[in-house]
């Protein structure tokens, strides 16, 4: 946009209606987007807003009247330790999902830059098409597969005489629930980061590695001091949108842990605000905590964002 | 990549988003068209019932059509909502009679009192079920059917380990469990009677029996009532009980798997459910299946079963009450509530009544507290997680039960 702005020419000058026009052009190629972001963004935040100062559940709802409140939703949810230890299960859960996904798509990628073609194929056609798989299927194969009465999980550990796994109950305890939420979630994310960081891998010049490996450097020297900075801008990116996706996740805790295993000690986020805002039908108490989950998951976005701009900024 | 961020930010928003379309968009109703929401129960159960009372319907009022759209039970009332908030409301609702409280108390149904009168046997109604459709006074619900939950048992294991009579006390049942599990020890994972560990409507059976309750009101105010003595009781003979009789998880619930999937498998000599569990046994064992009415701890007695049910409410934003009244009164009738009847439902009154085990096991049964916010209570899974704890021993009964009490309590009172 900048270049567009700089590149009007100066001979013009005299005519400044015309220059103000010229000069309005870049704003007139965003308006499109901006209007767009305004109707399909602004207004629901506006609304969201709103609807978190009232008083707003199914009595409301079939008035189409809430009653304004204040900022008592906000307080509510403040003082609510459910809340709290919410967020403090959401940020660890991130942590080891984000983590997981990172580290096993990096080393996806690394293997797929060594080995054959027909392997490559074979691997990236896999990756596809767990990609390809809507989350709601995922979710349902995964149920099949950790099913107590007849899984085939519990089935294929037994075989292996890993020990006695039948009847086992992986949904047993929160820890083993999250941690099947968490297997599901990485095994869906890593097609992604790892196509994409074998992208990026294709981009170290192959002249760097070489000469580092003539003057006597390890591969694991390699990968630290030439294969990761070349991919630094890459790998940030990816772990900022994989924390944004991962911090709201739903789908896959709510289906797979499932309506009669959820209880507030083994709430997501996501899930938190589903139970609190429709289940309970208390939709402005919903809204306040959309609202702070916003806040939060805008907070952690800031990073991103700066990464893009300064990308921006080099190029 | 930019937009995968919008992405994320439009998805929390979903909530807002949904919620705010409630100004913006009308109703929209054609007219003469009557919507009625029906659970699948209807379409897989009895369709030849519902097609007769929408061809009764529509030959009394020529020109109007009859639109039945089926929903689930574990969505319906979010999809409600949704048309609550954005219009579209159906002209009849089926509701499950635990659920109608929150919704008359919110004012989402029409009055249907001045209608009573043309609904048959409505002097007679189930009063369970009667009760659930009614709110300060008012009738809000008219009662569609009901079903009770009986014992479903392999006739032929019961003989081939000699048991000879069915058992007349809870004492009685876990003794045979034990001898049913000794006769087929080789097969791997069978339960002698199978019960899911967080099935609490079974569970609540057993704290109804010992005189206990799940709560109480007095002046307005509720009180959670799981930790009184006799519930504690009931639910301590619960726990004894599954642990000898069932090798379901104790986690799980009733739905995952269905026990009549369990069953037909060869992995249980009996299953505890609704009545209409007969009818997935499964091909092999249909000719060795039969029911009795689950026991008491006081032997010859019978143990309270929850009695569950649907009404038919018609929400306020309906565009004709006397319509959708007329095609309730068509589907409610004495002839409709016999064929359903016929596939094994308890009919909506008391004169109508028959002496099917579902039927003889409705005669002692409970409900749920008939709170506002009951529902909440369920959905939060208050008493599931209780049981789980009890069951795996995460919790003596005694401190799981006290802290459901305390969640209830405060639950029911609404925060």
């Amino acid at each position: 946009m900048a270049i567009a702005a700089g590149a009007v020419p100066r001979r013009r000058r005299r005519l400044t209606w015309r220059r103000a026009l010229r000069g309005s052009v870049p704003y007139w190629l965003i308006l499109p987007v901006a209007a767009a972001l305004a109707a399909i963004l602004g207004y629901p935040i506006y609304s969201l807003f709103r609807l978190s100062l009232q008083h707003y559940t199914l009595f409301e709802l079939i008035r189409h009247e809430g009653q304004w409140v204040g900022l008592h939703n906000f307080g509510s949810v403040l003082h609510d330790a459910v809340f709290w230890h919410t967020v403090a299960r959401t940020v660890v859960f991130t942590i080891a999902n984000v983590g997981m996904t990172m580290v096993l798509g990096t080393l996806v990628a690394l293997l797929l830059v060594r080995v054959s073609a027909w392997a490559r194929i074979l691997v990236t056609a896999g990756l596809v098409l767990v990609w390809a798989m809507p989350q709601v299927v995922a979710v349902q194969v995964w149920y099949w597969m950790t099913n107590y009465q007849n899984g085939v999980v519990n089935y294929v550990l037994t075989e292996l005489r890993l020990g006695d796994f039948f009847h086992h109950d992986w949904y047993a305890t929160t820890f083993s629930q999250l941690g099947l939420v968490t297997a599901l979630i990485v095994w869906g994310a890593l097609p992604f980061v790892a196509i994409t960081v074998y992208a990026a891998l294709s981009q170290v010049p192959a002249e760097l590695v070489e000469a580092a490996e003539i003057d006597g450097a390890r591969p694991s020297r390699v990968f630290r001091d030439i294969t990761v900075p070349i991919l630094r801008p890459v790998l940030l990116i990816l772990t900022s949108l994989s924390i944004l996706w991962d911090f709201g996740v739903f789908t896959q805790p709510y289906l797979l842990i499932g309506q009669a295993h959820i209880h507030p000690g083994n709430y997501l986020m996501g899930v938190y605000l589903f139970e609190e805002g429709y289940l309970h039908s208390d939709y402005g108490r919903g809204a306040a905590i959309s609202l702070l989950m916003l806040l939060m998951v805008a907070a952690m976005s800031v990073v991103y964002v700066r990464r893009m701009v300064k990308i921006g900024d080099v190029e | 990549m930019r937009s995968r961020l919008f992405a994320v930010a439009v998805a929390a928003l979903a909530l807002g988003a949904v919620a705010a379309t409630a100004a913006a968009s009308g109703q929209r109703h054609q007219a003469n068209k009557l919507t009625v929401w029906l659970q699948v129960d209807a379409q897989s159960g009895w369709p030849d019932v519902v097609a007769a009372a929408s061809k009764e319907f529509e030959a009394d009022h020529p020109g109007a059509n009859v639109d039945v759209q089926y929903q689930n039970w574990g969505d319906h009332l979010q999809k409600f909502d949704a048309t609550l908030a954005g219009g579209n409301t159906p002209d009849v609702i089926e509701m499950g009679n635990t659920e109608m409280t929150k919704y008359m108390a919110a004012g989402a149904f029409a009055d249907l009192t001045s209608f009573r009168s043309s609904f048959a046997n409505s002097r007679s109604w189930l009063k369970g079920l009667a009760a659930s459709g009614r709110y300060g006074g008012k009738v809000y619900g008219v009662p569609y059917y009901a079903g009770s939950r009986v014992v479903t048992y392999r006739t032929d294991l019961f003989k081939k380990a000699r048991i000879n009579r069915l058992p007349r006390s809870v004492a009685q049942f876990t003794a045979d469990a034990r001898t049913l599990a000794r006769a087929n020890r080789a097969t791997k994972g069978f339960s002698p009677v199978y019960t899911a560990g967080t099935d609490w409507y079974f569970a609540m059976s057993f704290v109804y029996d010992y005189g206990g309750t799940i709560a109480r009101t007095r002046g307005g105010k509720w009180t959670g009532t799981l930790n009184s003595k006799q519930s504690l009781a009931g639910l301590t003979a619960f726990k004894r009980f599954f642990l000898a009789a069932s090798r379901a998880s104790k986690t799980s619930d009733e739905n995952h798997p269905a026990p009549y999937d369990v069953y037909s498998q060869g992995g249980a000599g009996a299953i505890i459910g609704p009545a209409w569990f007969s009818c997935c046994v499964g091909n092999k064992y249909k000719a060795d299946t039969a029911q009795f009415v689950m026991p008491s701890h006081v032997t010859g007695k019978s143990m309270p079963g929850f009695l569950g049910g649907s009404d038919l409410a018609v929400p306020v934003t309906a565009s004709s009450k006397s319509l959708a009244a007329d095609w309730i009164k068509d589907f409610t009738s004495t002839a409709a509530e016999r064929s359903l009847q016929a596939k094994g439902n308890i009919p909506n009154a008391t004169n109508l009544l028959g002496s099917s085990v579902n039927e003889r096991a409705a005669v002692r049964s409970w409900f749920v507290p008939t709170a506002k916010h009951w529902v909440d209570v369920e959905n939060s899974n208050v008493l599931r997680t209780m049981l789980a704890q009890i069951l795996t021993g995460k919790a003596s009964v005694r401190k799981a039960a006290t802290s459901a009490s305390r969640t209830i309590t405060s639950v029911l009172n609404g925060s």
